[in-house]
């Protein structure tokens, strides 16, 4: 069981010796986004972990392993930039998160310098990707 | 029935890892934990299997938590063991952490050493003191007494003391603003950048000055702690009044 387990783990957490520069490069900058992505859903409405990580799958491929989510949760509530509360609905207990005020105004400020930053730097990158098609990929 | 069951064994895997927080903060995450997996097998009819996989392994898992939370804790305390456990914790993400927990390590060794010498006076008072004729000696002489007189006599266990306490402060007020640098870094997304400079800002005055002082005196021979004792003195000037 432990064996097929980790097996599947390590697949997924890409980390069978000699994974390209680049792939590692990749899995950094979703790390990066992630926080700025999960206080962008919060900035909808408050959301449990699952509905969160659902709601990032389906935006973006910036869910790599779906464990990464709560740490971040956690860290956040812990900064005082989301609140939590559990709630037992339809027998399923789940811990909803919302931004407090200090909360939105981080996600706001890190959005706008995020815009500013990709604006710029997309311009610059643009040559490099052939024009027909992306050239990272999804997996 | 523990061991075959997937969703016990993760959870037992996950709990082993998850460190440095409260119970009650434990409980809440497991708890969070296994919300996640109930409801992506009965609502989404995902395999328990897939579920797991799709989480992560449980120790990366846990470890993603228990860094945060023992980075945090020591950050806000004033316990040299959480502060070297943290500083440890980050010495293993690179080499910037590992500064900071070799930094934290002489800091508490030197403090150590200058207090142990404060209780040494009380055992061995003639051959514990300050001498600075031939040359400078501070600490615990054992049979290699220089010719010259002891100079601080009942003035070395205070100063002693307030040297080695003065060092422990200076440690801990140290490690506080590093760990909760670290935080901020590690939080921020493109920060990693920020790392070296940080260290290299507020590390340096107190390290390098003591690692010099360390160098040059490394000629002391005490029975137990070779290294410690008598090269301690970054901070030595006030002892010449």
């Amino acid at each position: 069981m432990r064996g097929i387990l980790s097996d599947k783990y390590s697949g997924l957490n890409g980390s069978n010796g000699r994974e390209d520069y680049a792939e590692r490069w990749e899995a950094q900058l979703r790390k990066g986004c992630l926080e700025m992505a999960v206080l962008a859903v919060l900035s909808e409405g408050e959301s449990y972990g699952l509905e969160i990580i659902r709601a990032l799958e389906s935006h973006s491929n910036l869910v790599l392993s779906e464990g990464t989510v709560y740490p971040i949760l956690n860290r956040l509530r812990e900064d005082g930039l989301v609140d939590s509360s559990w709630v037992e609905s339809t027998g399923h207990p789940r811990k909803y998160y919302s931004l407090t005020r200090k909360g939105r105004e981080r996600a706001t400020r890190m959005a706008e310098s995020w815009m500013e930053f990709a604006a710029g730097l997309s311009a610059l990158i643009e040559p490099l990707v052939p024009a027909t098609k992306g050239r990272s990929g999804r997996k | 029935m523990t061991t075959n069951n997937p969703l016990e064994s993760y959870i037992v895997r996950f709990r082993c890892v998850l460190a440095g927080m409260t119970l009650a903060e434990q409980e809440d995450i497991v708890a969070e934990i296994r919300a996640h997996i109930d409801e992506r097998v009965s609502v989404s009819g995902m395999s328990i299997e897939e579920t797991l996989a799709r989480l992560g392994s449980p120790e990366d898992l846990a470890r993603e938590y228990s860094r945060g939370a023992l980075v945090r804790r020591a950050g806000n305390g004033f316990s040299p063991w959480l502060i070297l456990r943290a500083a440890f914790a980050w010495a293993m993400t690179g080499i910037h952490g590992a500064g900071a927990f070799v930094t934290a390590l002489f800091g508490y060794a030197l403090a150590f050493a200058f207090m142990l010498c404060c209780l040494l006076k009380m055992v061995f008072p003639d051959e514990t003191g300050l001498w600075i004729d031939p040359d400078f000696n501070f600490g615990f002489r054992p049979g290699d007494l220089p010719q010259s007189h002891e100079v601080l006599g009942s003035w070395f266990q205070p100063i002693a003391f307030g040297i080695g306490l003065l060092l422990f402060t200076l440690t801990t007020m140290l490690m506080r603003t590093l760990l909760h640098r670290f935080k901020q870094w590690r939080t921020s997304a493109f920060r990693d950048s920020e790392a070296p400079r940080v260290v290299l800002r507020t590390v340096p005055g107190l390290a390098r000055r003591a690692a010099q002082h360390a160098a040059q005196r490394l000629g002391a021979e005490f029975p137990k702690r070779p290294n410690g004792i008598r090269n301690a003195s970054p901070a030595e000037p006030r002892t010449d009044r």
